[in-house]
């Protein structure tokens, strides 16, 4: 079979190469809003990684960085006594200057109080509870700051050195330290208030039945699952950000399509006599159809192709200059602009097509 | 011609406009054309010819009238239907040649091949052959545009024959050609036509052609005229309808017509200067 679609496009090298970077820049554009999307997605995900089945906390808390919850001893013992409750973990949690390099950065500094019989893994011990006088801090504030294992800084006057570096973790809004539960209370300066209980849950209890048990035993407490309390802190992001990155996916979009559908016009309307002699020598409208599209579609493919590549690259090279700048492909997500984009290289076609419905074939007698 | 009939065309009709508008731009054309038969059809400029070929060739609905080819008419088909027979049925040669300026020549010819539903190494091979026998063979892989006027139209014609169709339509095939090339093409259509027993309509200005038509038929105002009517015109080399020329005049033995009054003017001042350029069939006994 003749590649007249191939033929057509590659013979304009030039405009050919112009529209697979507007395709590719409209993809890049897509993706990149998706990633950061996907990666802001990432914030509270720190609380789901900690072992907690549970998060209780005060009595109209709504999320853990944009409200306050206060736990004294006795609540944490009343929500201990709860059927189904195998441990729960006085947890202090606030956001702090510290003085580290020359500088005052600030994160959220986590301490949980965890007893030698609190059912938590070695793994997690390793990871969140740190020995007195040592600190762990997560990537994005390590790349951030510059700070490294072994590094010392400053919190309330207070000199604390870093164990180690968490591999895992970093958000795009917040950076943790996770410090030791004594050290906590010296430099927050309290002793009986704790800001939430973590929960593990028994083995074989439901958490939901454990969450309203603890609810019907104290009224001052709420009581969010571990999943509940990171979308707490994804709900305000979705609000703010899920419109603008909706406008923006619908402008790469549009961008995407005028730039296929144009370059497609244009290659249709500069070749209408030869479709026409196409016509006139038989040619049926669904075969004139299957070129129009074949070329939308390979347009549509090579800008995928090369605005997926930018898109990783472009990542990259922001994640390095912005350390903050947390994006996430995701597979979903990439299959899901490929088939935007097959419905770009469609809708861009949809003009070509009914000008070629229009041409007349007679036009080729005419001089 | 003892061929079998391939055309059939009866009271062919083409009027553009209405009322006081109205142009007839073919006006109730009947011809019968046979396999083996080449027919040249000449005429002044904006006489009918490219309409009619349209017409013939299924591009253009007359108003009225028939065209039947190989016993289909085709004037009652649906567009739908259409295609298959310019698919098959029916060849066009062009005067600009029309050809595919981003394939190559192979390519060119492969490609109805391609839409009449043969493809792969069938369809190269056979696009290959009809190149060769017009002696492209060193042509396939070039672009159209690096071949020079009559490659391009021998291209064009290896194009038309592709499905092999009985009825080959060519619209001024030497217009764009110097003497040579022309020469070339009006050979390459007689042999189409004797060779492949073929139906071959031309339409052209080219006198040249007359060499090697079966027939010549003269179109004017959209109506066929007795070519045993026309005469040159000895000053501006026109061909004038005796029975309307504008002028006449009598200068030996011989009647001469003219376009105009102007060349009858002309030609009385200095008749030998005229008939010494050997204009032939320019008078009438």
């Amino acid at each position: 079979m003749v590649p007249v679609a191939r033929r057509n496009l590659f013979s304009e090298k030039g405009r050919f190469a112009i529209s697979v970077a507007g395709v590719a820049f409209a993809v890049l554009l897509i993706l990149i809003v998706l990633a950061l999307y996907r990666g802001f997605s990432r914030s509270g995900q720190t609380f789901k990684e900690l072992s907690g089945d549970l998060w209780v906390v005060q009595q109209g808390t709504t999320d853990p960085f944009h409200s306050l919850s206060l736990l004294d001893s006795e609540r944490i013992a009343s929500v201990r006594e709860t059927p189904g409750v195998a441990s729960a973990i006085p947890v202090l949690s606030r956001q702090m200057e510290f003085e580290a390099g020359g500088g005052r950065p600030s994160a959220r500094f986590m301490a949980l109080d965890v007893s030698s019989s609190t059912p938590l893994s070695d793994e997690m011990r390793e990871s969140y509870i740190p020995a007195p006088g040592r600190i762990v801090i997560d990537r994005t504030l390590s790349r951030k700051t510059g700070l490294d294992t072994g590094d010392t800084v400053v919190i309330s006057g207070e000199a604390l050195v870093i164990d180690h570096v968490r591999s895992a973790g970093g958000e795009s809004f917040q950076q943790f330290v996770f410090m030791n539960f004594s050290d906590a209370q010296r430099v927050y300066g309290v002793h009986d208030i704790v800001n939430y209980a973590m929960v593990i849950v028994s083995p074989g209890a439901d958490p939901r039945n454990v969450a309203a048990a603890i609810s019907d035993r104290d009224a001052g407490v709420s009581v969010f699952t571990a999943d509940g309390f990171a979308k707490s802190v994804r709900k305000e992001i979705n609000e703010s950000f899920l419109p603008i990155i909706t406008i923006l996916l619908a402008i790469g979009f549009v961008v995407g399509a005028a730039v296929v559908g144009l370059t497609i016009y244009t290659a249709t309307i500069e070749r209408s006599r030869e479709y026409g002699v196409m016509k006139a020598v038989g040619g049926s409208p669904s075969f004139l159809y299957h070129i129009v599209l074949s070329q939308s579609a390979m347009l549509t493919a090579s800008g995928f192709v090369v605005g997926l590549g930018a898109a990783v690259g472009v990542a990259r090279l922001a994640a390095e200059l912005v350390p903050d700048f947390a994006t996430d492909f995701q597979p979903g997500d990439v299959a899901s602009v490929l088939a935007a984009a097959g419905l770009m290289a469609l809708v861009a076609s949809f003009v070509p097509v009914r000008r070629i419905n229009g041409i007349d074939p007679a036009v080729v007698l005419r001089a | 011609m003892d061929g079998p009939e391939i055309l059939r065309v009866s009271g062919l009709t083409k009027v553009f406009g209405h009322g006081d508008a109205a142009v007839r731009a073919v006006d109730g054309v009947a011809l019968n054309v046979c396999g083996g038969e080449l027919v040249l059809i000449m005429g002044p400029s904006g006489s009918g010819k490219t309409t009619l070929l349209t017409m013939i060739g299924g591009l253009l609905r007359p108003t009225s009238g028939s065209v039947v080819i190989e016993g289909l008419d085709i004037t009652t088909l649906s567009e739908a239907r259409l295609a298959p027979v310019r698919r098959k049925s029916v060849g066009f040669i062009f005067q600009s040649f029309n050809l595919w300026d981003s394939l190559t020549v192979l390519e060119n010819v492969e490609l109805p091949l391609n839409i009449a539903g043969i493809r792969g190494r069938e369809a190269r091979q056979r696009a290959q052959s009809l190149l060769t026998d017009r002696g492209l063979e060193s042509r396939l892989s070039f672009r159209t545009r690096d071949l020079s006027g009559g490659e391009k139209q021998r291209v064009s014609i290896a194009r038309a024959l592709a499905n092999e169709p009985r009825l080959l339509l060519a619209d001024e095939p030497t217009a764009n050609l110097d003497s040579k090339h022309g020469r070339d093409v009006m050979h390459l259509l007689h042999d189409v036509a004797k060779k492949g027993d073929r139906a071959v309509m031309v339409v052209s200005h080219d006198h040249r052609i007359r060499e090697v038509a079966d027939r010549v038929l003269w179109l004017e105002d959209g109506r066929f005229k007795d070519m045993g009517r026309l005469v040159t015109d000895p000053v501006c080399g026109m061909s004038v309808d005796v029975d309307e020329s504008r002028a006449s005049l009598r200068h030996g033995e011989q009647t001469y017509y003219f376009c105009s009054k102007g060349c009858s003017w002309e030609f009385q001042e200095e008749p030998e200067v005229f008939l010494r350029k050997g204009v032939s069939s320019s008078g009438a006994g």
